[in-house]
């Protein structure tokens, strides 16, 4: 599939603000929700969204096709933002809107249809997520889009502290071989 | 959870720091212990390229979001930032107008001396976050080596410019063949002939010295490969022997 956002990115890297705002019209839809998952309300999570794309525009000559997809690498920045910012709060933001908790998008049962707009890469990655125990998959998808510490994914799911660690350490463990 | 406090030695065991680094990309590695770990990356280039390599296979996960619209003000922001940082350091121009060159502005017009032309052209040089945008602004290059056949991390590679050195430090050490030898390339991404960077232990660091020319090549180079080649066949120009390792080359200020 061909990369859409790389060519855009690339005349950022040269200073062209048109083709940054295209962009950021383009990537901002999907790079907010990422950061609504992460943050849990609105107003922060578009604070990290605008902090992103502004580190996006400083930094876009650092993006190179060897760092993959220029989606990838923008939400890799964009969500590394949000877990800073989470790391700066020194509570969680309590309010949390309902329809930003679950993972159903992330369903194994997802139709012919959405497999075929899917990339190459996400569809490996999903094989290799659907291999683990569903315990370890849930952990991994809460920690990846939520953010949840390990505690946090404690408390949600009931279960015990070191369970929690050891459903993720053996879900990674697992994974390392099928996404290498 | 694997503790970070332990010998830093454990950093070193692929076994190790892959895990910490597939937790950190995930995200399951916070508070102290991630700020430990990005101590840990600051000083040890291949934990920085391993969370690279699993950051960028991670965000996969993105595409899975449904979308969202932000409002209008996030980038009515974003937009007031960079007209703000180009007034301030001369970026840009408006996002709306044709932008002008630089020597039609009034200020070249006005007959300021070439003194003062060479002082404001070396002061936007040196200050302008544009040359931030210059490929030459690129510190490093590293790449993650991993296995032609299963796909395991072998090594990391590492390029300073600062040094003018290439770094490759092979972590799991390579059995090969009485009479054999390692030699490390680059191949281009637009294909061709690749450059030959030398010939590496097959365990442990190997420094190579790298020249200006070859440096400069570098922003053209897509992929690093090993070969094992049969010893003191120095005259080959491209890989006569097995590829063992491959990793792409990425970049970083």
């Amino acid at each position: 599939m061909e990369d859409i956002y790389a060519e855009l990115l690339h005349k950022t890297a040269m200073g062209d603000q048109l083709a940054f705002k295209k962009l950021y019209e383009q990537a901002s839809p999907k790079l907010m929700s990422v950061c609504l998952r992460l943050m849990k309300t609105e107003a922060l999570a578009e604070d990290v969204l605008q902090e992103g794309f502004i580190k996006i525009w400083d930094k876009a000559d650092t993006y190179t096709p060897g760092k993959g997809k220029a989606m990838t690498w923008m939400s890799t920045v964009i969500r590394n933002k949000g877990l800073d910012k989470l790391r700066s709060l020194k509570t969680k933001p309590s309010e949390t809107e309902i329809e930003y908790e679950g993972i159903e998008f992330a369903s194994t049962e997802l139709k012919p249809d959405d497999l075929e707009d899917m990339s190459q890469d996400i569809q490996g990655l999903m094989v290799c997520l659907n291999k683990l125990k569903p315990d370890q998959k849930e952990c991994i998808l809460l920690s990846y889009y939520y953010g949840h510490t390990h505690q946090e994914l404690a408390d949600k799911l009931g279960k015990p502290l070191g369970t929690i660690k050891a459903w993720i350490r053996r879900g990674l463990e697992d994974l390392r071989p099928c996404m290498n | 959870m694997h503790e970070l406090k332990s010998t830093p030695k454990r950093y070193q065991n692929p076994e190790v720091f892959e895990l910490l680094a597939m937790e950190y990309a995930v995200g399951s590695l916070q508070g102290r212990a991630r700020q430990r770990f990005e101590v840990l990356m600051d000083t040890h280039f291949y934990l920085r390229a391993t969370v690279d390599a699993y950051e960028a296979k991670f965000a996969n996960l993105v595409e899975l979001l449904p979308e969202k619209q932000p409002s209008n003000q996030v980038w009515n922001n974003i937009e007031a930032h960079i007209k703000e940082s180009s007034a301030s350091a001369a970026k840009g121009t408006s996002l709306e107008e044709e932008k002008t060159p630089w020597w039609q502005m009034n200020f070249f017009k006005q007959g300021f001396g070439l003194a003062a032309m060479a002082l404001i052209i070396s002061a936007v040089l040196v200050y302008n976050p544009m040359t931030d945008h210059n490929p030459n602004a690129v510190a490093s290059y590293s790449a993650v080596m991993e296995s032609d056949n299963n796909g395991e991390t072998i090594a990391v590679t590492k390029i300073q410019k600062s040094d003018m050195k290439l770094t490759i430090d092979i972590m799991k050490p390579m059995a090969i063949a009485d009479g054999m030898e390692l030699t490390l390339w680059c191949h281009p991404r637009a294909g061709g002939k690749p450059m030959k960077m030398g010939t590496i232990s097959k365990s442990g660091k190997t420094e190579l010295n790298i020249s200006e020319q070859e440096w400069k090549d570098l922003q053209n180079v897509g992929q690093l490969a090993v070969s094992v080649e049969k010893k003191g066949n120095s005259n080959i120009t491209s890989p006569s022997e097995k590829i063992i390792l491959k990793g792409q080359l990425s970049s970083a200020l």
